[in-house]
């Protein structure tokens, strides 16, 4: 049967949903605008997994479809679709996840009074994630980019009274903008050499090894360079946890599962490009290993529920590069799927837990909320578990993968990264579970409503069992790697590696339960014992602090310059200009003075002028 | 000789249901109560504007025809004239009957039929290649625009619009006609492919006349293109002139001349081209002109219609340029140029129409606030403004964009300049109007009432013009394959 349009009915469904919205944030209720947002997402996630199916099915990937939008000297620009295994992987995650965010919102943001605005943000949000990871050529990714790039902005500083708020969404927004520079270069450079924005030209122009290998690491390191902004890699990775200021949901559904995952997909989507770079590949490798470390090293010492939440995000995400640059592509991309899953699980279980506090979101004012609220307390401890890499939960079979890779690919220095890594990622969620959840505090709570509980049910479920999609039968590995990928097979399995990631884990929870569960060890004298470094990470390692005296106040000098040569003698070109096409309109406004006879005038008079002087060039010319 | 009754008059069928609904809506008129209303008038004019236009698209599968001798022509190009014609005409009712308040409220039945007749004459232009069509119809159009601009009786600013219009009218027709008559003298014909072959064989011995003709003709055309340097008439008529009328010159009037410069100027383009090259020049000048003059001059105007008057010489400045480069492979362009401008141009008029009603006043001024007042119809606005100012990716963008690139090819490198500068210039006033609308203060907080025809009118606008912007290359090819 042919499916080709189903992809439509993926797409456009979030797309009128916004236009709704737009249009009728007048009159729409709550109750319909989130009856509209949740139906056109369930649509979209119907046909996702109707493309799952079927491309399951087919075992190879579905038929493509391009139509021309422009020529460009004679380069034909296009815009399409694309349904490798990949891509309706990514379509069926990001329809999933909305779908539940969606449901979550409508409890979540119930009292908001730009209700509606909020759901058409995130409808435009999703229609252009979705859009992102079909598109099938350069150009057309580089627009979705810069769209969910937008939507994050404004969902960010969607309570944009809070000043906090607005100056998160500006640093999202500028600090993403300089990895997207170099994504767009990329971009211009490619088009300059081979002419074409479309990925299967670029791969084909590689195959026919029409590019020099220093063309070609330069173009996967500024293609890394934007996802490292999209996808908060040390060092642009200081955006995300200030983006923490948006509504929780946004954090679960953009800042955790979708759309900083995207710089992954980016890389996982152009792997061959990297592949073909041994450079590229190191890069990558190290910069997410450093990653992982650099930021689970910070989780360990924040208070804010939500902000521990994005380090490790930063670190899960620098995992998944890790796995990339170590040819573990199946890993990273599997790791990529399960912490959409328990990422958006605890972000909206940490949602859950912010609602019921009544807005408390520091860690050290809370504790007891497990006599309370049982129900929230497991699925919790289900995201804790999953992340923190015990079996038999999702996290595990994942993370299990990319040390694997890491390993067979060699690089044992970062291996060891990871190990540590993984300990401390067990050490900061417990520490986070066991101050929220244990300890003999009985707070006041509010209910949490259904709408908020379901969807988390959902993750939850998710969360524990889709590790068994990759064992013990290696299915999604053969499903990923159908087509042109056969190369990507995954290393055999090492017995002693998960036996070590689970008793790293175990030991990090273990001393998070002696700290934190039941205080034998008092944390406060861990850190006075190392006063410089609790206050290091305290400070995320002052990484703002250096950015801000190394380029913010030279730039500010610089612009200071700037501003003078501007004011002065750029604007005194533009006044001049201005000035110029001013006066040539007062002189063609003079002569337009009301009177009939000057008019006629002023037309024989033309005509006379023209006959002449086109008559004379003729006769002397 | 073909006799009078063998002829497929068949062909002629969408000029014919425009004629008929003229005639009977004329004699419905003139026995109806004064007190009656007329707006059913204008519906009936709409759904005749429809069946024509639906004819002209069924008669895409006719094969290129010609009857009374050559004065009529079936053939792509002049479906495609009609079509503009047409879909213009419709747009202009829609917007005329989504008026609340009629600016011409005891003469609404002569209005609407008025309308048709002068789309009638446009369709006889662009159908023709014979001279006497060709004036008879440009004179049908002419006239009738006339009556329409100074239809307000009462108000003084349209008699004194009306007035201008017919007097530097009726100088212009007679530089025309002048032009012509040397033509007819040079070759003893009046149909146009006649004289380009007589010209190709005598005008070298009278070269004189053979300008003479040219120029005199084009003085005429400038006048109703509202080209510079003969664009003088044009910003105090778009002014006095009802909204609707306004919107029916900058469209309809300027399609049809476009027409016609086309049709004349393939009588002097001859086999050899010994005349092209000078006539080129011409164009360049009067695009360089309207370029400069209708951007520079749009500056200082404070009356939206007005400004909009100095905007639409620039535009035509602009499909100068395309017609400059002389080229046949640009007719396409010239046709994507005007489609991608009467969907933007009535879009502005529309809501200029709908302010200026609300606020009475037609000043800059009447569009503070809007986008706090009525959200949709600022961000319409905007759509429709941007275009016009051809911020890419808008469909404006890729009419001068198209234009640029042909212009290019022949090399025009201080024609493309201008072209640029001057749209540079003029981002500064369109984006005067969408200023107002977003950054100031509104007088009052009240929506603006949109009547239904103008939210269909506003909503086709909007729609093309997204449409267009979206995809170029489809309508692009579309036209140039309608053309082979």
């Amino acid at each position: 049967m042919n499916k080709d349009w189903f992809v439509l009915l993926v797409l456009l469904p979030p797309l009128l949903a916004f236009l709704l919205m737009v249009a009728g944030r007048r009159i729409l209720s709550k109750r319909m605008t989130s009856l509209f947002g949740v139906l056109s997402t369930g649509i979209s996630l119907v046909f996702s997994l109707v493309l799952l199916v079927s491309s399951l099915r087919s075992g190879v990937s579905l038929p493509d479809w391009e139509f021309t939008w422009l020529t460009l000297d004679k380069k034909p620009i296009q815009f399409g679709v694309t349904l490798q295994p990949l891509n309706v992987l990514m379509l069926v995650i990001v329809s999933l996840v909305s779908f539940l965010v969606h449901i979550y919102s409508s409890g979540y943001m119930k009292d908001d009074e730009r209700f509606t605005v909020f759901y058409s943000y995130l409808a435009l949000f999703t229609f252009s994630m979705l859009g992102l990871v079909i598109s099938p050529n350069l150009l057309q990714i580089y627009i979705f980019w810069e769209l969910v790039g937008v939507c994050s902005f404004l969902l960010v500083g969607f309570w944009y009274f809070k000043p906090e708020a607005k100056r998160a969404a500006q640093k999202a927004f500028i600090v993403t903008r300089i990895g997207d520079i170099g994504l767009f270069i990329a971009i211009a450079m490619i088009f300059a050499k081979i002419g074409s924005f479309e990925l299967h030209d670029l791969k084909g122009a590689i195959e026919a090894g029409k590019l020099s290998s220093g063309m070609i690491t330069l173009f996967a390191i500024l293609i890394f360079i934007g996802a490292v902004g999209k996808s908060g890699q040390f060092p642009l990775h200081t955006w995300l946890p200030d983006a923490m200021e948006g509504p929780t949901p946004v954090s679960a559904l953009i800042h955790a599962a979708t759309m900083v995952a995207a710089g992954v997909y980016l890389v996982a989507n152009t792997f061959w490009l990297f592949q073909a770079s041994s450079v590229a590949m190191d890069v990558i490798a190290y910069v997410g290993g450093f990653t992982a470390i650099f930021a689970a090293t910070i989780g360990i010492a924040q208070t804010d529920i939500k902000r521990i939440l994005a380090y490790s995000t930063v670190s899960q995400l620098g995992y998944m590069m890790l796995a990339l640059g170590s040819v573990g592509y199946v890993a990273g991309v599997f790791h990529l799927m399960t912490h959409a899953f328990f990422k958006a699980l605890l972000f909206l279980a940490a949602g859950a837990v912010i609602v019921s506090l009544h807005h408390e979101q520091d860690i050290r004012k809370m504790g007891g909320l497990w006599k309370k609220n049982k129900g929230l307390g497991w699925l919790f401890l289900i995201g804790c578990l999953s992340i923190a890499g015990i079996p038999p939960f999702s996290g595990f079979f994942s993370k299990d993968e990319i040390l694997l890779s890491v390993y067979a690919n060699g690089r044992y220095g970062l291996f060891i990264v990871g190990v540590i890594a993984a300990f401390l990622t067990a050490f900061y969620m417990f520490r986070l579970f066991f101050k929220v959840f244990a300890g003999s505090h009985e707070p006041k709570t509010a209910r949490v409503p259904w709408s908020m509980t379901g969807p988390m049910i959902v993750l939850a479920i998710l969360s524990a069992v889709a590790g068994f999609i990759q064992f013990p039968t290696h299915f999604l590995e053969t499903w990923l790697i159908t087509g042109g990928m056969k190369s990507l097979h995954g290393p055999e399995s090492i017995a002693w590696i998960p036996v070590l990631a689970v008793i790293v884990s175990l030991l990090g929870i273990s001393l998070a339960y002696l700290m934190y569960g039941v205080n034998k060890w008092d944390s406060r004298r861990v850190a006075q014992a190392v006063p410089w470094l609790h206050q290091c990470l305290v400070r995320k390692y002052y990484v703002d602090e250096m950015y801000h005296s190394l380029i913010v106040l030279p730039l500010k000098g610089f612009g200071w310059l700037l501003q003078v040569w501007d004011r002065y003698v750029i604007d005194g070109l533009v006044q001049l200009c201005g000035w110029i096409s001013m006066r040539v309109g007062k002189i063609g406004s003079t002569l337009q003075n009301g009177q009939a006879q000057t008019y006629a005038l002023i037309s024989v008079v033309s005509f006379v002028i023209l006959i002449v002087s086109l008559l004379a060039g003729r006769l002397f010319g | 000789m073909q006799s009078m009754s063998d002829m497929d008059w068949g062909i002629m069928a969408p000029e014919w249901v425009i004629a008929i609904a003229c005639a009977l809506l004329i004699v419905v008129d003139l026995f109806l109560k004064n007190t009656a209303s007329r707006r059913w008038i204008g519906f009936l004019s709409l759904l005749a504007v429809g069946m024509a236009g639906g004819w002209v698209i069924t008669q895409f599968r006719h094969k290129s025809a010609m009857i009374l001798d050559g004065a009529y022509i079936l053939a792509p190009y002049t479906l495609i004239w009609k079509i503009i014609l047409l879909t213009g005409a419709a747009l202009v009712l829609l917007v005329s009957l989504g008026q609340e308040k009629k600016e011409y409220e005891p003469h609404e039945g002569e209005y609407y039929y008025l309308l048709l007749t002068a789309v009638l004459g446009g369709m006889i232009v662009v159908s023709t290649a014979d001279l006497i069509g060709l004036y008879t119809g440009l004179e049908l159009l002419s006239l009738s625009s006339y009556i329409l601009v100074g239809i307000q009786k009462k108000k003084n600013r349209s008699n004194e619009a009306a007035w201008k219009y017919v007097v530097l009218g009726g100088v212009s027709s007679a530089f025309i006609l002048y032009g012509m008559s040397f033509l007819y003298g040079l070759t003893g014909t009046t149909h146009v492919g006649e004289i380009q072959k007589q010209l190709s064989q005598v005008g070298s011995s009278y070269e004189a006349y053979v300008y003479l003709s040219f120029f005199l003709m084009m003085v005429g055309f400038g006048f109703k293109l509202a080209s510079a340097p003969f664009h003088t008439w044009a910003p105090d008529v778009y002014q006095g002139a009802p909204t609707p009328i306004t919107s029916f010159l900058a469209i309809v009037s300027k399609s049809v001349t476009f027409a016609l410069v086309l049709i004349v100027y393939m009588a002097y383009a001859g086999p050899y081209g010994e005349f092209q090259e000078d006539m080129i020049i011409l164009f360049m000048i009067m695009a360089t002109l309207s370029m400069i003059i209708g951007n520079t001059v749009a500056l200082r105007q404070t009356n939206v219609k007005r400004m909009m008057a100095y905007s639409s010489i620039a535009h035509a400045g602009y499909v100068l340029v395309a017609v400059a480069t002389g080229n046949q492979i640009l007719i396409p362009i010239v046709f994507f140029y005007l489609f991608v401008y009467l969907f933007m141009t009535i879009g502005v008029f529309a809501v200029i129409a709908l302010v200026a009603e609300q606020e009475k006043s037609e000043d800059l001024k009447a569009f503070a606030g809007l986008y706090h007042r009525s959200p949709l119809l600022a961000l319409s606005m905007s759509v429709f403004l941007l275009s016009l100012a051809g911020i890419p990716v808008t469909a404006g963008f890729f009419g001068k964009f198209y234009i640029i690139m042909g212009a290019l090819e022949l090399n025009h490198i201080w024609l493309i300049a201008v072209m640029i500068v001057t749209t540079i210039i003029s981002y500064y006033y369109y984006f005067a109007v969408i200023r107002q609308m977003y950054f100031r203060r509104p007088a009052s907080s009240d929506p603006v009432r949109v009547s239904w025809p103008m939210k269909v009118a506003i909503g086709i606008s909007l729609i093309a013009t997204m449409g267009i912007g979206i995809m170029p290359q489809f309508v692009l090819e579309t036209l140039q394959s309608l053309l082979r």
